[in-house]
Formats: structure tokens, C-alpha cells, sequence
């Protein structure tokens, strides 16, 4: 028997009149999803697309499902959570996007949505609120952790743990991390706690003030302490406001908007005073950026967001903006540039970074396929959504030329993350951040004076 | 093997999980379901029973054969970016998603052909064979994300395929599982021009509706040897719709000749991949030509001077590449640009005689002031092919009614002038009314014969291509069967 050919009577979209199931203040912002007309140029940028082929894990498919809960058609389900906590947040969408629609701002606003209807409970809740709600807000306890991890590996604990089998008792992704952590190095906000300005060397051009962020100067100290080498050098006195804090970038990744305002707002306010706000990690800088969208709905906060976003600089669009010194030195190395999302997609920083490579005596660049897709880092993701964010790396480090000794990029969760895939993948490059190789030129240069 | 892990008592989603063998290769639950309700032609939305995503023929073939067995409708997708519905589950189908059906299979320059999987994107093809100094030709402008499979149901078309064809002119070979599960293999090794009936033409662009192509041999073709990119600006539409039929008639075949009108510029201009094109102009032409070096330069100075004749205001020739290549993302994007102007858009697809555009644009303009809906029009003017958006708000109770009567009557007028209802997009649900504006109930019944030879039950995209039967070919079908039957 054959089936009937059946008239549509589907109604046309956006005609219902149920109400919309996002039930807080904040909601995904119908103007945003108005700009998408369902083309599909968005798929192929989508890591998650890539590996899953469904509709519901790129970003018109989530963009899709966001507009049917407002639509009534859809609840704030874990069904519903699952498509948009599955994104990576890369913002690669928002590059490949016509129109572009600002998946990254309504993936962030659903987030939020679906915290407040499902409250993170049992383990997820506990770990979560120790971690975002406990650590990264107090730069004090940030600093004591960065010293235990510093006892860890200098006691020989570090060795002890490995050697007895003892860290076996860890998820397989959470022992991968913890054999890529670098040592750890002193934190500049500890080192210049007691100093106001760090002074130019030489002439004082400009004045500028530095976020030293949170995993960036736990983990990182070394490549904080390059960027204002690099900074001074170059004629500018450098601040480290007091008050700073967290960027909350994890937080509103996380959903939990409600700290990211909180600390949106410390932040605006330590740095009140500042001209330029340099940031050398591109999630937070992407964050800075767009804390007016933190406060849609609060007139007088979202003035004073603007305007502290107009500030807001990454590191190497600074001195490709304001001009530097060229370094002398050689540094004979292959290099290959990954961009990191939230420098690339979040920022429109690509240029820059490779220009500040390129003009490194001795630098031979080589192109990364694909340089622009996610390494599956994605703050804190790669922690709650393994296996995808396993996934992601593989493609990644499937592009890493061969041949190259070091992969140079602007974030260090990508540092983390692309660590532990040349780890993982017996590679042997080594991983480094843009500002670091300019510094080590600069030094080089100087012993080279010395020298003589 | 029985799959673990499924929500669900329905036996035939389980019976489905099955035959893919794994939990994550089937989607049945609403919030699932949802992002599956429309491809690329929004207007119409209808829940799947189910998606599933096979890995090879063999699995494609099980799942066929078990919808055939059970009555249950069917259909195929691929990226789901086709205008006009053509994968829209109309009565609740299980989707056939051969999006992990990926690979590129083989690659044989020698015969310059290459074996794909239907999954497979159109514009890798070329990417993997760039270097190589081979590319695929078919350019649907969503050819980043548009799969092979999809293009050859839809036969799809491009901006290149004004000199060198669109997809039917590309495919040599198909492996296609039918409507009751078998697979059959036509063109096999790629030798054009079999004996028998064409079935290789009849299958591309048949949307869907007669089999599932699993395996696509296509032709590649070398890099021609040199190319220029031209842009010419002109303050009157009449004047660059004559400048396109000057270009043809002086006897040059440009590889491509794209025109959009004020609208559309002040679309793609707005939105992600601007390029400055002046705001104050009626019409842009972005013409290319290609081939062996020899000659290039004498057809560039043939269409700069006709563009003059024609009061060009300015024209330019592309630089370099990268200057190249930001044209044809201006212009590649301009669907989805309109997003920037327009919170939705319906695109219609008409073709035209190329010496009727003058006419025909002034007829589109006095649709837009009678619907009092703005249509923006991005064509491939060298072929006639128009795609007239018409711009709409559906949040809007009545506009989206009122769109699809303004995109008929666009078609409409296409009709009239001796054109056609479409390019390249496919009939699809969008256009099956319209397909009586160009064929007669006559000739409308001879192709759902041919439909019926294939798809006798007609479970796999029922309800595509041809108008809901209507009331007299109902009649003359239940006449041809009586009269049959006393015979």
C-alpha cells in the first residue's frame, strides 16, 4: 500500500503562542538568533559537528534548540543541556557565520538558564564550587595552590606519586594533565606585591596595567614575568592593580553568570584608573572584552563595561599597534603558530602574534593547516567533557607539521592542552607563548652585549 | 547484536539501532528530533521519527529494506543546507543521515575521475586535490558545507557552471541503494554515454525521490592555467543586465558572471565579509574568466570595454588572490548575509532568457511594493538564473504567507517569459505548486509514472517535487486505472 502524499500543516515558525520556558532574568537574546537563517555555512567550523554529524551539536542546531525553548517548544531539560554544554565555546561558528550571529553570547546566555534550573549537584556541584567559586575568585588562595604545586614537584612527592602507582587512582585525562605541568614558577602578583609601578627601561612612553590572570600566573609566572620584560623594554610603565581578579571567563562558560558579574565588577573597578589593560591570556582577554554582555540588564554597570572593554588590548596586538623594538638576536628555530580561539575567533587577533614571530631574527615559520581549530582546551573542558575534548586534539595534532621545533600560541589553556597532545602523541615540540620567544630574543641579544 | 542504552520501547527504533549498531548512532528523543525539523528552507517544520546515521552502503541498504518491509517513510540528508526542503521530514520519516559516510574514496588522475562517499563536502574534494593541480567544478556557493550526495540529488549548480556545467554534467558513476533495499551500480568505472536509458541523468536531481546514492564517481578537471576576477559597478540595473548579454554575445564564455542588485549589496555589505562596494549603486557584476594563459588578457580588455559602453561607473580588475578571494566570499556568503539585514528570507530560484533581465527585475521590483516585503536579488546573470530573496519577519503574523506569495509570483513572472521555476535548488516541498506554472497535469503524471517504476510504494520522500495531487489528475489516474482494468 502506498503512503499518501500528506498536506504540511506544520505552522509556520515563531507563530505559536506558548510561552517562553526560559524562566530567569538574563535569557538568550532574541536579537541574536534572529540574525540566523538556518544556512548551514556555520557546520564545518564546528569541532563538535565534525565528530558527532549531528544537527544538534553544531552551532545552527543549538541555535535552533535555544530559540525553541523560548518558543515553548522545548523545556530546560539535561536533554537540552547536553547540545550546549557539548560546545567548546570556540567562537569558530561566529568567524564562518554570514550574518554574524553571535552563537558564543547565546551559548553562554543558555548556560546560564540551564545552571539556574539544574543546579550542579553530588560531585560535579562540590568540585565545581570548590574550584569556581572557592579558588579562582581569591587570588591568595590561587597563590597557596601554585605553592603546593610547587612542594609537589620539588619534594620529590611528584616522583613518589608516579613512581608508586599512586596516581593511577586518577581519571586517565587528569593523569595526562598532571605529567605536562610545568614547574612552576614564581607569581609576579607575589613578586611586585610591593611595588606600585614597575618602571620603564629607559624612557617612559605609556602607562599600562596588567591583568596577570589566574591560571596564567599560577601556572605560568615565567611567561607573565617575559610579558613585562617585554612591556618595560619597550618604554611602559606597567601597574598591577591590587584589587584585580578572576576574569570569570570559566564561570560564565560554566553558566554561572551570577559570579561573573560579581567579578566583572571587582575587575572594572581595580582597574578604574587604567588607560590600557593588557592581557596576555586570550580567554580572559575575550572576556574582558565582553563583559557588556554580562549586563544586559543593568543599565549603569553595562555603561561602565563598555567603556572598560574599550580598554582592553591583547599583548601582541599592543606592540604591533604602538610599535617595538626589533630583536637583534638570532633565534634559529622552526616555529609553527596554533591561534587560540578566543585570540582568533573572540578577537580577530591573527596577524599580529605571527608578525611578532616573523620578525625574530632566525624565526622560520611554517603554516599549520587549519591553525584556527580548537585544541580542545576550552577552559576548563577538557576537564569536563574528555573524551570530546580528546577527540579535538587528535584532529589538532594531526595538523602539527611534522618538523617544527616549537608551537608558539597566545593562551595557556591552549599550552596545557597542546602539551599534553605532543605528549600523548610522542611529539617533541616544544610549547611556548608568543611573548616568551620575543623575551628570550631580547635576552639573548643582551648577553650577546655583555658578551663583548 | 542488540544495542544497550536505548530510552525507548518502540520496537522499530530499536530495530533501526540495530542495524547501526550503536546507541549514538540514532536519535529518537524530541530535543534530539528538533534540530532535524528543516534544512535550509525554514518555512516548513516537521518532527522526524528518527535519525539514523549508517557508516557504509551495506547498513544503508538494512535500514532501506527495513522501512520497506514495515511501511515506514523514509528519507535521505546530507548537510541539510538545501533551499527548498527537499529534507524536510513532511510525514515524520527516519531520517537516513550519511553525514559519517565521509571518505574520499579514490583518487585517479590518470582518468581524471575521483570515487566519493555521499557525506563527503563538495569543496574538500577540491582541497584535496588542489595541489595536485586538480579541482571539482560544481560550485554551489554552500559548497564549504554542502556534501556531494546532497548536490547530486539536487543536481546542484554554481557560479562556474555558466562555462563548465553543473553536477549532472560531472557524474560518471552512482552506486545507488533502491527504495526496497537493493543496490545497484550505474556508470560503473566511469565510462560516459552507456547503452540503455540514461538512468545517471534521471537519478541526479531527482531529490531524493527514486534511490539513495551511496557511492559518487565524479569528474575532476585540471586548474586552468590562468584566470582574472573583474568587478564593475553600474548606477542603472538596465545597464548591467545588457552589459551581461554584451559580454555572451561578443562570444566570450566567462567561466563566471554573478550579479546582485542594491539590496543584496547593502546585505553583504552589512554582514561578515564586506568588501566596500558603494551603497548608492543599482547593480555590482562580478565576472571571471579562465583558461590557457593565451587570450586571457584580450577577453579581460573585450569586457572592460563593454562594461564602458554600457556607463559603467567603476570597474576594477583583482590584484591578487586574496583580493579574489574576498570578492567571492562577498559574494558566496550573500544568502546567509541577509540574516544581517533580515531576521528570515526566502530564496527563489527562477531561470529567464538573459535577454528578458531588464524586464523581468522591473517586474520583481513592482512584486516587492505590492507584497510591501524588500527582495534583494544576488543571480548568476550569465545563465539567467535569478534568486530573488524576499525578505520577511515571520514573528510577524501573515508575513511568511505573504513572502511565499511574493516568491511565487516572482516564479511566476519567470514563467511567463519563457523561463523556468528552477536552477538549481530543486523543486522540493517549496516549489511543487509552482511546477504547474511549467508542466502540464499530462506531463506531471508521466514523471510520477517513472517515480512510481522506482519508488512503488513511494516511501522515500513522499510528498517532494510534484504538486499534492490535485483534483483533475486525480480524476484522470483513477481514469487511466479504470480504463486499464477494463481492458
Amino acid at each position: 500500500m502506498s503512503v499518501r502524499e500528506m498536506d504540511i500543516k506544520a505552522d509556520p515558525s515563531c507563530t505559536t503562542n506558548s510561552l517562553s520556558n526560559y524562566l530567569w532574568s538574563d535569557p538568550p537574546d532574541e536579537n541574536k538568533w534572529a540574525d540566523c537563517v538556518h544556512c548551514g555555512m556555520c557546520l564545518e567550523s564546528c569541532p563538535t559537528y565534525e565528530h558527532t554529524g549531528q544537527e544538534q551539536h553544531s552551532p545552527r542546531g543549538r541555535v535552533h534548540l535555544i530559540k525553541s525553548v523560548a518558543e515553548g517548544k522545548l523545556k530546560v531539560n539535561e536533554m537540552f543541556a547536553d547540545p550546549v554544554f557539548q560546545c567548546l565555546d570556540c567562537r569558530a561558528c561566529t568567524t564562518a557565520c554570514p550574518a554574524d550571529v553571535d552563537v558564543g553570547g547565546l551559548i553562554e546566555e543558555a548556560r546560564g538558564q540551564v545552571r539556574q534550573a539544574m543546579p550542579l549537584t553530588g560531585w560535579k556541584g562540590t568540585v565545581s564550587k570548590a574550584i569556581l567559586e572557592g579558588l579562582f575568585p581569591h587570588p591568595n588562595r590561587l597563590d597557596s595552590l601554585g605553592g603546593l604545586l610547587k612542594f609537589y614537584q620539588k619534594s620529590g612527592l611528584q616522583k613518589a606519586v608516579r613512581k608508586t602507582g599512586l596516581i593511577n587512582i586518577m581519571p586517565k585525562h587528569l593523569v595526562e594533565m598532571e605529567s605536562i605541568m610545568p614547574e612552576i614558577k614564581e607569581s609576579v602578583r607575589k613578586k611586585y606585591k610591593n611595588e606600585n609601578v614597575i618602571k620603564a627601561k629607559g624612557e617612559s612612553k605609556h602607562e599600562v596595567s596588567f591583568l596577570t590572570g589566574c591560571v596564567m600566573d599560577v601556572m605560568f609566572g615565567d611567561i607573565n614575568e617575559a610579558t613585562i620584560n617585554v612591556l618595560t623594554r619597550n618604554g611602559n610603565d606597567v601597574k598591577i592593580p591590587k584589587n584585580q581578579t578572576c576574569c570569570g571567563a570559566l564561570h560564565v562558560h560554566a553558566g554561572d553568570r551570577e559570579t561573573g558579574r560579581k567579578l566583572a565588577k571587582q575587575n572594572i573597578e581595580a582597574f578604574q584608573d587604567s588607560e590600557k589593560i593588557i592581557v596576555n591570556a586570550a580567554g580572559c582577554g575575550c572576556m574582558l572584552k565582553e563583559y557588556p554582555e554580562l549586563f544586559r540588564e543593568e543599565p549603569e554597570w553595562h555603561e561602565k563595561a563598555e567603556e572598560f572593554s574599550k580598554k582592553v588590548e591583547d599583548i601582541s596586538k599592543y606592540l604591533y599597534d604602538t610599535g617595538y623594538e626589533k630583536p637583534k638576536a638570532e633565534i634559529n628555530k622552526r616555529i609553527t603558530y596554533h591561534d587560540a580561539c578566543h585570540l582568533a575567533h573572540g578577537q580577530g587577533i591573527r596577524q599580529e602574534p605571527r608578525d611578532l614571530l616573523l620578525n625574530i631574527p632566525g624565526v622560520e615559520m611554517v603554516h599549520m593547516p587549519n591553525s584556527d581549530r580548537c585544541c580542545g582546551s576550552a577552559g576548563v573542558y577538557n576537564i569536563t567533557n574528555p573524551e570530546m575534548a580528546g577527540a579535538v586534539l587528535e584532529s589538532k595534532m594531526e595538523n602539527v607539521p611534522d618538523d617544527v621545533e616549537m608551537i608558539s600560541m597566545g593562551n595557556p589553556g591552549c599550552m596545557l592542552q597542546m602539551a599534553i597532545g605532543v605528549q600523548k602523541y610522542g611529539r617533541n615540540q616544544q610549547v611556548v607563548h608568543t611573548v616568551q620567544l620575543l623575551d628570550w630574543a631580547y635576552q639573548k641579544e643582551d648577553e650577546g652585549k655583555e658578551g663583548k | 547484536m542488540a544495542v544497550k542504552g536505548l530510552k525507548t520501547k518502540d520496537q522499530h527504533i530499536i530495530n533501526l539501532a540495530n542495524i547501526v549498531n550503536s546507541p549514538r548512532s540514532i536519535l529518537y528523543q524530541k530535543e534530539d528530533l528538533l534540530a532535524y525539523d528543516c534544512d535550509g528552507f525554514t518555512i516548513h517544520k516537521h518532527l522526524p521519527r528518527a535519525v539514523v546515521f549508517p557508516k557504509n552502503t551495506e547498513e544503508v541498504a538494512r535500514l532501506v529494506k527495513y522501512c520497506h518491509e514495515h511501511d515506514l517513510p523514509f528519507l535521505a540528508r546530507g548537510a541539510g543546507t538545501g533551499l527548498s526542503g527537499g529534507a524536510i521530514p513532511l510525514n515524520g520519516e527516519v531520517i537516513i543521515s550519511l553525514v559519517r559516510m565521509k571518505k574520499l574514496l579514490s583518487v585517479d588522475l590518470e582518468n581524471r575521475r575521483a570515487v566519493v562517499e555521499p557525506g563527503f563536502v563538495n569543496l574538500k574534494l577540491t582541497n584535496s586535490i588542489s595541489d595536485k593541480g586538480y579541482y571539482y567544478a560544481p560550485d554551489p556557493s554552500s559548497q564549504y558545507c554542502c556534501t556531494i550526495g546532497g548536490n547530486v540529488a539536487e543536481n546542484a549548480g554554481g557560479a562556474h557552471c555558466l562555462k563548465y556545467g553543473v553536477t549532472t554534467n560531472h557524474i560518471l558513476g552512482l552506486e545507488v541503494v533502491m527504495p526496497n533495499g537493493e543496490i545497484i551500480e550505474i556508470g560503473a568505472n566511469g565510462i560516459p554515454d552507456a547503452p540503455g536509458y540514461d538512468l545517471l541523468g534521471l537519478l541526479t536531481g531527482s531529490e531524493g525521490t527514486l534511490g539513495i546514492v551511496t557511492k559518487i564517481t565524479v569528474r575532476i578537471l585540471k586548474n586552468p592555467e590562468a584566470k582574472q576576477t573583474v568587478l564593475a559597478y553600474f548606477d542603472k540595473v538596465a545597464d548591467g543586465s545588457q552589459a551581461v548579454s554584451d559580454i555572451i554575445s561578443a562570444g566570450i564564455v566567462p567561466a563566471a558572471l554573478e550579479m546582485m542588485d542594491k539590496t543584496a549589496i547593502e546585505g553583504v555589505e552589512a554582514a561578515a565579509f564586506p568588501v566596500g562596494h558603494p551603497k548608492d549603486i543599482e547593480a555590482v557584476l562580478l565576472i571571471e574568466v579562465d583558461g590557457i594563459s593565451a587570450g586571457i588578457d584580450e577577453q579581460i580588455n573585450e569586457i572592460l570595454d563593454v562594461c564602458k559602453k554600457r556607463n559603467v561607473r567603476e570597474v576594477k580588475v583583482a590584484q591578487d588572490e586574496a583580493e579574489r578571494g574576498r570578492w567571492w566570499a562577498n559574494r558566496k556568503t550573500g544568502f546567509g548575509a541577509m540574516g544581517a539585514i533580515s531576521p528570515d528570507y526566502l530564496v527563489q530560484d527562477g531561470v529567464i532568457p538573459r535577454s528578458k533581465l531588464p524586464i523581468v527585475l522591473e517586474r520583481i521590483n513592482q512584486i516587492s511594493e505590492e507584497y510591501g516585503l524588500r527582495i534583494s536579488n544576488i543571480f548568476h546573470a550569465g545563465d539567467g538564473n535569478l534568486h530573488p530573496l524576499v525578505l520577511f519577519d515571520a514573528r510577524i503574523p501573515g508575513e511568511t504567507e505573504k513572502a511565499l506569495a511574493a516568491g511565487s509570483a516572482c516564479l511566476q513572472v519567470c514563467a511567463d517569459v519563457g523561463g523556468t521555476i528552477t536552477g538549481e535548488h530543486g523543486v522540493g516541498i517549496e516549489k511543487r505548486e509552482e511546477m504547474r506554472f511549467v508542466f502540464k497535469d499530462e506531463e506531471i503524471i508521466a514523471q510520477t509514472d517513472i517515480r512510481e517504476v522506482f519508488n512503488p510504494k513511494n516511501l522515500l520522500n513522499a510528498g517532494k517535487l510534484f504538486p499534492t495531487p490535485g483534483r483533475c489528475v486525480e480524476i484522470k489516474k483513477e481514469m487511466k486505472a479504470a480504463s486499464t482494468a477494463a481492458n
